[in-house]
Formats: C-alpha cells, structure tokens, sequence
C-alpha cells in the first residue's frame, strides 16, 4: 500500500513537471535566446531573474553567447555570467 | 600517419566550417595551425543527418504527387517522425558541447595584450576546441534548419489536405441525361472488366490451387467452429437469453447484450480473418483480387457486427432483454433498416474497390455514389418515419420525440438533395459520417446508459462481481452503492475520453493533433498571466487528497499508538490531535495549492488585500478561531469537564478550532463559541480533580437542642460511604432565625458527578433520623399585627351583625 502510494505521489511530481523546458535568467541583464520551434524562429526576452517556460515539444535554442542547443523539452536551462547550464 | 590529399582534404573542410561559423570573426582567430580531424561526434552524426536530408527531398517529391487524403496523412507521419529524429541528433551533441565548454572555462581566456604569453600546448588545445565547437554549432545550424523545412512542409500537408477535403466537397457534377448513357456505357464496360478478372482468378484456382482453396476454407470454418461451440460451451451462460426470468436488471441484460455482440462478431470475424490469412498463405490470391476480397471481409464484418450490435440492444425477440425501450414489431424493423443502411454504405466500399481495380470512368462512381446516398438518406428517413418506441406505463407505441425526428429528417435529407444537385462528394461524405458517427454515438449512448445502471441503488451489489467484491472486502451496502456512484463516474468519463477522440479521428483529425490539444489543455494554458494546467491541478489535487488521508492516518497512529501508551492526559491528547489535524491540513493544502501551479506569492498579495475586509467581515470567526488555538494550547478544560459558563454548565463532548460543544444535563447540545471561553470566565468542576463540596441546608426547630442536632448531622455525614474523610465533612450552625435554627452539611467528594445521589441519601437519611428522634423541621412562625384606622366603625358594624343575626336566630327559634 505504501509503495503504491509513494508511486502515485513520484509519478504526479514528475508529470507536473515534464512538459516543458524552462530557461532562467540569473544575470542582472535581459538576456535575448532565439528559438525555433516548429516552423518558426522567435526571439524569447527573459528578464533578469526571470523563469520562463518555453519548448513544450522539443527545439533549437541560440543563446547570447552563440552557442546552440537542442532541448527535448524537459530541460532547465540557467544562464549566469553569460554561461548556459542545461540539466 | 594520415596521408598528405586526406590531410588537406581535411585541414580545407576546417577551414569551410571554420568560415561558415565565424563568417566576421575568421581574421581574428588564431590561424587554424593544428591539424585536427573532424570532430568524432559530428563524424558520427553526419550521414545520419544528410540520410535524414535525403529523404526530407523524397518527402517534398511525395507531397507533389499526392492526391489522396490517406497519402497525405501518411506523409504528414512521416515528417513528424523525421522532425522527431532531427531533434534526437541535435540532443546527442549536447554532452560533447557541455565537455568542450567546461574545458575551455578550465583553461580559461587567452592572455590579453601585455600579459606574459601561455603555454603553447594551451594556445592549441583552446583553438582545437574552439574549432570543435564551431563545427558542432555549424552542424546543429544545418540540423536547426533542416527541422524548420519539415515543420514548414507539416504547415502545407495540413493546408493541401484542408484543400483537398474542401475541393471533394464543393465538386459538382452535372447530372443529365447524357450522363446517363455514359454511365451504362461504363457499367457494361466494368462489369466485363471485373468478369474477366474474377473468371480468369477463379479459372487460375480451379486448374492450381483448389487444394488450398479447400484447405483454407476448411481450416477457416474449423477455427470458427471452434470459437462458436468453445465459446458456447464455457461463455454460453453469459449470452444465452434466459425467457424464465421476468424483469432481469439492467446490468445483466447489458451483460448479455456485450457478450452476445462480441461472441457472434468474433466468430465471423475469425472465420474471414483466417480464410483470408490462409488465402494468401496458400498464394491463392493476386494482388487486385487481394484488395477485392479483403474489402468485401471486412464489409461482411463490420455488417454483421453492427446488426448483432442492433439485435442485442433492440432484441425484438426476447423483450425482457432489450436495452431500449423500443416495440418488437417495429423494432424489427428499424433492425432491418439499420442493417441495410450499413450493407449500403459498405456496399458503396467495396464498389469504390471494383472501381479503382477495374479502373472505371468517373461517371460510374459518380453514378454509384449517388445511388448509394440516396438511398441510405431514404433509408434514414423510413427511420425516422418508424414509430418504435413504447410507452413505459400504458405500453402503446409511439414516434419518435419531435427533436429526434428533425434531425433524422435533416441527416436524411442533406445528403439525398446535395446528392441530387451533383454534390456528389458532399453527399457521399455526409452519409458516410451519418453511418460511421450514428454508430460511435450509439455504443457512447449505451455506455452512458450503464454509467447510470450502475449508479442506480443497489444496482452493483445485485452483480456477481459486486457480490464477490463486497464478501471479498467486506464492505456493507453503504460503501458498495458509493462504490457503485464512483464507477458511474469512471465508466461517464471513460465513454468522453475513448469516444471523442474516436469520433474527431473519424472525422479527419489526426492522433498527432489530438495528443498536441491534449498536451496543451493538460499541460496548460495561458489566460492573463495566470497558467492554467489541467494535469497540475489534477496533481494538486490528488496530493492534497494523498497528504490529508495520510495526516488522518498519522493522527490516527500518534493518537492510539504513541500517546495512549505514552499515559498522556486526555486532555493533552485531543489537543496534539487537533493540532496535528489541522497543520496536516494546512501542510496538505498548501502542497495542493502550489502543486496545482498557483503562485502562493500571488496568493499572498490577495490575503494582503483581503485582510482588510477579512478583519472587518471575519473578525468574529477569526477572534473565535485564535480563542481555540489558545483553548488547545492553555487547556483550561478538556473533554470529559463538568463546565459553567454564561448561566449554562454541561459536559464538554468536543474542541474545535471555532466553537466547543457542550452537552448539558438536559441532553442539550451547545454550541459556544470560543472566544466566549476566553473572553468570560469559565467554571470548570474538574479541572485538576473531580473532587468538590456539596452543600446541604437543613433548617430545625428552636425547641430542640442545636448540640444534639450537630451531632446528628455530623454523624449522619460521616456514614455516608462516598463523602470524604479528609477533608472531614463539616456541619455548619449558620444562623439563627425566628423561626428555625439553620444548619449546613458540608462534605467534600471524590467524584462531583456523584453528587445528585450523595445529596438524595443524605436528605433521606436526616429525615428518618428526625423523625426517630422527634426533631421537628418547622413551618415558619409569623405573628402578624394589624394596624387599622377606624377600628371603632369596623367593631360598630362587627357588633351590629351579630346583634342582627342573634335576634334573626331568636324569632326562628320562637317560631
């Protein structure tokens, strides 16, 4: 019974969270990273110490600093100091 | 060793890569000196990439060519899976471009002007890596670009397949009479086409293979033989319609209904699967007749299945059984009609097979499609003309309700009059959807229909199931009928969750669409800058749900477990109870809350907000709620206490958070509010003891000796067996007055809650005592003084009635 449960709580925790990639600004700037999900390129703003949910189904990212990456949609990015971190 | 024209070759691919990424910077870098390779992982990816290329050019050439809605499903399947992988290789650099960065940040940035120079081996390894990394951004750019080219070509599937669809439907044939003969033209021309081909198949069978046709049709009727008596044998009690029984319930008649439907269905769908599997085993078939026959199986199958569908929930034979409530006679014949409808429109299938394999004109599809409209529109409309259903109380049959009848009317006409104005291709869509849609929403309508048999009272504990379940668990008929309700619920939300989607697909939605709504609606949405996310609150909810039955359950263990062993106070009990009830609340509430996605900051701005009008509106309900933290927390009574507050006293039976219940000794429940115990004050009769004085007052008469009465009373107190000895009861001489002597017994008992009894005995006990020993319990004296005015006319008018009546009695007795 007990593993049931704690199953069902995992299991609820995990779905809560694994819809889409979040990117979070942890400089004092507004960072711009480009995105292209489906058929289209956007720029995404994310303020300083800014969250935003981005990606719900997979997509290329351009940060600041150049670098590209590609996210499957269950991603934390942070980017602090102009470094990009993804876990 | 490399050899010398594959170095170059490679040093020269570097360099390309090396300007494509840095098309402004290629000066500033340091000169490309070391001879590096590609890097490994981009070696790896690239022809896995420019396969996936490849096939993105075929995909393009496919969408040029295709005409059919079925291609263009596919190809879009086909893109979302190519997308898919262009995706999977862009994320299988990432841990190489996560090594290479980390590296560089290791080796930190070149030596700026004036600074001493590093060492050379740093200087190569930062360029290799630079170099690397440049070439992995250019191929992820390639990978980026190649993913916006299929998301594009998915964007004009889509629009080719929405014009697509639009342009079958405003097509218009013109129907004359020249059209006419053409059409008998094409039909002789069609029919001596398929003669041919069938005869020469069937030519081809005779000479070769009619060992094998024997064998599969032999096989074929066995596996179905199989399945009939076999199932008959061990499912048959299931399915067969017992005439004896009266009224059977609505659950064993839709039991009946599902197995009947399914044991017959699959009989014949077994019987055409493996003659047809063994068909081709045995290569009898050739690919035209292979598509004929498979066409023609699945008709007959999906025919079948739909009139044994029919005949079990009308079951015009057995009444007692029906699901519905439609006459037999007529729901004869709405079977037959429902039945032909689908032979109809399969029939319309398996032409549409005739004509492709046989290569028709257009004229005889068009001239097929409208005979086969036309008449499904007819045979909705003989539907909707049937007076099939039967009055629950008189049992006469009536028509159809008037909203029913329009619509059958309306889908029976659309088709009919856009086929007749040459809309074939609407006319032909319509009836179709009218067929395939009818039949979803029937199955839903008897979905729903269990939904509620089930629900009803006591409908899941009269099933075998439900009897099993209750002796298994041991549930009374309460739970059993909740249970019921639940399984109402999940068998309601079961039918929407499997039937719409099924009715969206047959309507030309694609999986792809549906699971990417679905994803949006669970997964959330925005309105305002609020998100709302239907899995988020569904988890919120179930955590609040999980965390509150634990923090009961917790209560429970910490209650009966560890604090009754503990010898903790009752009163001490309740309270870590209560406590600890509410802050698992809380705990479960906010977990909920934030779960659920919604920003508790937020919340707190709106608390912020409210408090104001909290304190004004709520000030009471707040007030009483600290006034029962601090009735938890002080204790100054607990359940069980004898208390008196506000001119009422009882027992207390429960200490909530806002109000106490008190029972008084009328058995009256009060409600009061806490924060009247913390603003008054509160009598309590057993708060540290239930030890208590009872006062008795006895008044006796000044004849007696108040010694002797002393000592009587005094020994009278003493030998009751409930008063204390210590402290010594104690016989008070109160007062003198006019007419008694006052006394009072005082005697102190263990328990208060006795004193009714202990008051009783020792009255009674005084009064035999008295009466034993002659002590008079006195009414009072009063000597009453009359203060007259004019007393002299009162005794004037005193003496002359008495001289009146004395002389009156004289003549009497002279008389």
């Amino acid at each position: 019974m007990n593993k049931i449960i704690v199953a069902i709580v995992l299991s609820a925790i995990s779905a809560g969270s694994a819809f889409a990639a979040s990117v979070k600004n942890g400089d004092d700037s507004a960072q711009t990273i480009v995105v292209t999900e489906g058929s289209s390129k956007t720029q995404l703003q994310v303020g300083a110490g800014e969250t935003v949910d981005f990606c719900s189904s997979g997509c290329f990212v351009t940060f600041p600093n150049g670098d590209r990456e590609a996210l499957k949609g269950n991603e934390t990015v942070e980017i602090k100091g102009g470094k990009v971190s993804i876990k | 060793m490399i050899s010398r024209p594959l170095r170059q070759f490679l040093l020269t691919i570097v360099a390309v890569l090396l300007l494509a990424a840095f098309p402004y910077g290629a000066s500033a870098q340091a000169p490309a000196a070391a001879p590096e390779a590609v890097s490994s992982i981009v070696a790896e990816q690239r022809p896995a990439i420019d396969a996936l290329k490849k096939q993105i050019a075929d995909f393009d050439q496919q969408k040029g060519k295709a005409d059919t809605d079925a291609a263009l499903a596919g190809l879009r399947l086909n893109l979302e899976a190519t997308g898919k992988k262009l995706l999977d290789i862009g994320v299988s650099f990432r841990p190489r471009i996560t090594e290479i960065n980390s590296r560089l940040e290791q080796l930190g940035p070149p030596p700026a002007q004036g600074q001493p120079p590093e060492a050379q081996i740093v200087t190569d390894e930062r360029t290799r890596l630079t170099t690397e990394k440049a070439e992995i951004n250019a191929v992820l750019g390639d990978t980026e670009d190649q993913l916006i080219q299929v998301n594009k070509m998915i964007d004009a599937v889509g629009e080719a397949r929405r014009e697509l669809f639009t342009h079958t439907l405003s097509q218009r044939v013109n129907i004359n009479y020249s059209l006419g003969s053409e059409i008998v033209e094409a039909y002789g021309q069609e029919l001596q086409t398929m003669n041919h081909l069938v005869a020469s198949w069937w030519r081809f069978v005779i000479t070769f293979k009619w060992q094998s046709m024997l064998a599969a049709a032999f096989f074929a009727a066995i596996a179905a033989l199989v399945l009939l008596i076999g199932g008959q044998r061990t499912l048959g009690h299931l399915y067969q319609r017992d005439a004896r029984i009266e009224a059977p319930s609505y659950l064993s008649r839709l039991a009946v209904a599902f197995w009947s439907t399914l044991m017959r269905s699959l009989t014949v769908v077994v019987f055409l699967a493996t003659t047809y599997l063994f068909l081709g085993y045995f290569n009898v078939m050739r690919p035209d007749i292979a598509s004929l026959i498979y066409m023609l199986f699945s008709v007959i199958g999906i025919v079948y299945f739909v009139h044994a569908l029919a005949q079990a929930v009308i079951c015009p034979g057995a009444p007692n059984w029906r699901l519905v409530r439609v006459a037999p006679r007529p729901g004869r014949i709405l079977m037959v009609l429902i039945t032909a409808t689908a032979t109809i429109t399969g029939l319309d299938y398996i032409a549409d097979t005739i004509n492709q394999i046989a290569a028709s004109a257009l004229s005889l599809t068009v001239a097929k499609s409208l005979f086969a409209t036309v008449l499904v529109g007819l045979l909705i409309i003989a539907m909707a003309l049937l007076k099939p259903l039967e009055d629950e109380e008189t049992g006469k049959i009536k028509a159809w309700p008037r909203a029913i009848r329009i619509f059958l009317y309306t889908i029976g006409l659309v088709p009919m009059i856009a086929a007749l104005f040459g809309y074939i291709g609407l006319a032909r869509f319509v009836s179709q959807q009218i067929v395939i849609n009818g039949a979803v929403l029937v199955t839903m309508y008897l979905g729903f229909l269990t939904a509620r048999a089930v629900s009803d009272e006591n409908a899941l504990a009269g099933t075998k199931l439900g009897r099993a379940v209750q002796a298994r668990f041991g549930m009374d008929d309460m739970t059993m009928d909740q249970l019921g309700l639940v399984a109402s619920i999940v068998i309601n939300v079961f039918v929407v969750i499997l039937g719409i989607p099924i009715i969206l697909l047959l309507w030309g939605f694609q999986w792809s669409e549906m699971s990417a709504w679905f994803l949006t609606i669970a997964t959330g949405f925005q309105i305002g800058s609020f998100n709302i996310s239907l899995v988020a609150i569904a988890t919120g909810v179930l955590l609040f749900a999980v965390f509150y039955f634990f923090t009961r359950w917790f209560q429970g263990w910490l209650d009966t477990r560890v604090m009754a062993r503990g010898k903790l106070d009752s009163g001490v009990r309740n309270s870590i109870r209560t406590a600890v009830g509410y802050l698992g609340l809380g705990i479960a509430g906010v977990i909920g809350i934030s779960a659920a996605g919604i920003n508790l900051s937020s919340l707190a701005l709106v608390a912020g907000g409210l408090s104001l009008g909290i304190g004004f509106g709520m000030q009471a309900i707040v007030s009483n709620f600290v006034s029962g933290l601090i009735l938890l927390a002080e204790r100054p009574f607990k359940v069980g206490d004898w208390i008196e507050t506000g001119g009422v006293g009882g027992i207390v039976k429960k200490i909530s958070v806002r109000a106490t219940e008190v029972e008084t000794f009328q058995r009256q429940s009060l409600i009061i509010p806490n924060s009247s115990f913390i603003n008054g004050s509160v009598g309590n009769w057993t708060h540290r003891n239930k030890l208590g004085r009872v006062d008795i007052p006895i008044g006796v008469s000044h004849k007696v000796d108040p010694r002797r009465v002393h000592a009587i009373l005094v020994e009278i107190a003493r030998s009751h067996p409930l008063v204390l000895k210590n402290p010594e009861p104690f016989v008070a001489f109160k007062a003198i007055l006019d007419s008694t002597m006052d006394f009072e017994i005082r005697v102190h008992l263990a328990d208060l809650s006795n004193s009714g009894t202990v008051q009783n005995e020792i009255r009674f006990a005084i009064i035999d005592r008295f009466a034993e020993e002659g002590i008079d319990i006195p009414h009072p004296q009063r000597d009453v003084n009359l203060h007259l005015e004019d007393a002299d006319s009162i005794v004037d008018l005193l003496t002359k009635r008495v001289k009146a009546e004395l002389a009156a009695d004289a003549k009497k007795f002279k008389q």
